[in-house]
């Protein structure tokens, strides 16, 4: 359902303010959403002041100065730090996507940063995305094919490859399906636009045999056609990929297709 | 007491893009029209009715509110006309690279006031 105002318990309340004590000129304001699972308190914004003078460019070096230098309680997912395995999505200056391949160069005046949008609060900057791990389970994303192919190559077309373009990239970060208002007010339905690309990205497989079966599966009024091209998704994306392209190729098959 | 974890924060601190406002607005123009509408079935019927009851409502329409009334639902039904071209052509499959999904929103939005006052200016040629 369509909420806009937040539960009491979810409010934002002011936090703590940590002053410089570098003595820098160049400092920023980062204002950092967190909630500790064993309070019971509201989550809160805290504010720091990070010395830029001393910093890597991307917003995760911002979040790893203030761990290591000044807050060590700071809770946030992070692996790579090259934006391939999609574990620091975030939402910054009002925006997802990750932190290890966003400049804070690129962002104006206090840098807000806050949880992935409309999802569980674990502990500070992590969501829980078990949800959409579950959506993304049900759409079979492996390849089903006959017996006898098993033990034989499967070939395809250099054209057939192709189709796969723009959606095998997909490191399902989330900045996707969690920047989609639709997914906000109907995510436990709504498949969201990271788990349609990838359903999308089976479908349109040459060698895959259930073609029919996965659009079958996925054509229904809530777990598809609710995207209505908003196309947060599209800019969200990391990764420059188009989730709202996919969902509306797929129900320009459905539209077609007979099924 | 029991410690549930609050829910992020979302429409509260998610940037607007042309994009989504365009999207909001067709919803928001979509329900208007329909009130819109049904009102200008009623004030036809009026009309039917009587001379006087005809005379209210012109007098109603003439007045500083009717005539920002009637340029609301000018600009509402232009807004919805050019955005609902723009979801028939998304619906083909056309113009989802992020630069012409902006484009297209800003035309929709610019282009729906230039309309209005198309709509203004042609409906003013009647009277």
């Amino acid at each position: 359902m369509v909420q806009i105002s937040l539960p009491e318990k979810s409010k934002v309340k002011k936090g703590k303010y940590f002053k410089d004590k570098t003595g820098s000129k160049n400092l920023k304001k980062i204002n950092v959403y967190r909630w500790d699972p064993s309070t019971g308190e509201n989550p809160r914004i805290d504010t720091y002041e990070v010395d830029m003078d001393n910093c890597p460019s991307k917003v995760l070096d911002v979040l790893n100065k203030i761990k290591n230098e000044i807050d060590p309680t700071l809770a946030y997912r992070r692996s790579c730090a090259h934006g391939v395995c999609g574990s620091c999505a975030m939402n910054m200056a009002g925006k997802n996507g990750l932190a290890c391949t966003t400049p804070h160069a690129d962002i104006d005046g206090d840098i807000d940063i806050y949880p992935l949008p409309h999802l569980k609060v674990k502990k500070d900057l992590i969501g829980d995305l078990d949800g959409l791990y579950k959506q993304y389970q049900s759409i079979e994303p492996w390849l089903k094919s006959s017996s006898k192919s098993e033990v034989t190559e499967i070939f395809q077309s250099k054209e057939d490859r192709a189709k796969l373009d723009g959606a095998y990239e997909c490191i399902m970060c989330a900045c996707c399906s969690t920047s989609c208002p639709s997914y906000w007010w109907n995510g436990d339905k709504y498949l969201g636009p990271a788990v349609l690309l990838q359903a999308y990205r089976w479908i349109i497989d040459s060698r895959d045999e259930e073609r029919q079966a996965r659009l079958k599966k996925v054509a229904d009024e809530l777990k598809l056609y609710r995207c209505h091209t908003i196309l947060n998704c599209t800019s969200a994306c990391p990764k420059g990929l188009n989730p709202a392209k996919a969902i509306a190729e797929i129900k320009k098959m459905l539209a077609t297709a007979n099924i | 007491m029991e410690n549930r974890p609050p829910i992020s924060p979302h429409i509260q601190v998610y940037r607007w893009q042309i994009s989504s406002l365009v999207s909001i607005s067709h919803r928001i123009t979509g329900i208007i029209n329909i009130i819109a509408i049904t009102l200008i079935c009623l004030w036809l019927s009026l009309i039917f009715l009587s001379e006087s009851k005809y005379e209210t409502i012109n007098l109603l329409l003439n007045s500083l509110a009717g005539k920002f009334i009637i340029l609301g639902i000018t600009w509402s039904f232009s807004f919805q006309i050019l955005s609902e071209i723009r979801h028939l052509i998304m619906d083909l499959g056309y113009g989802f690279e992020l630069r012409t999904t902006k484009i297209s929103g800003l035309i929709v939005i610019f282009g729906s006031v230039i309309l209005t006052i198309i709509f203004f200016i042609i409906g003013k040629s009647f009277i």
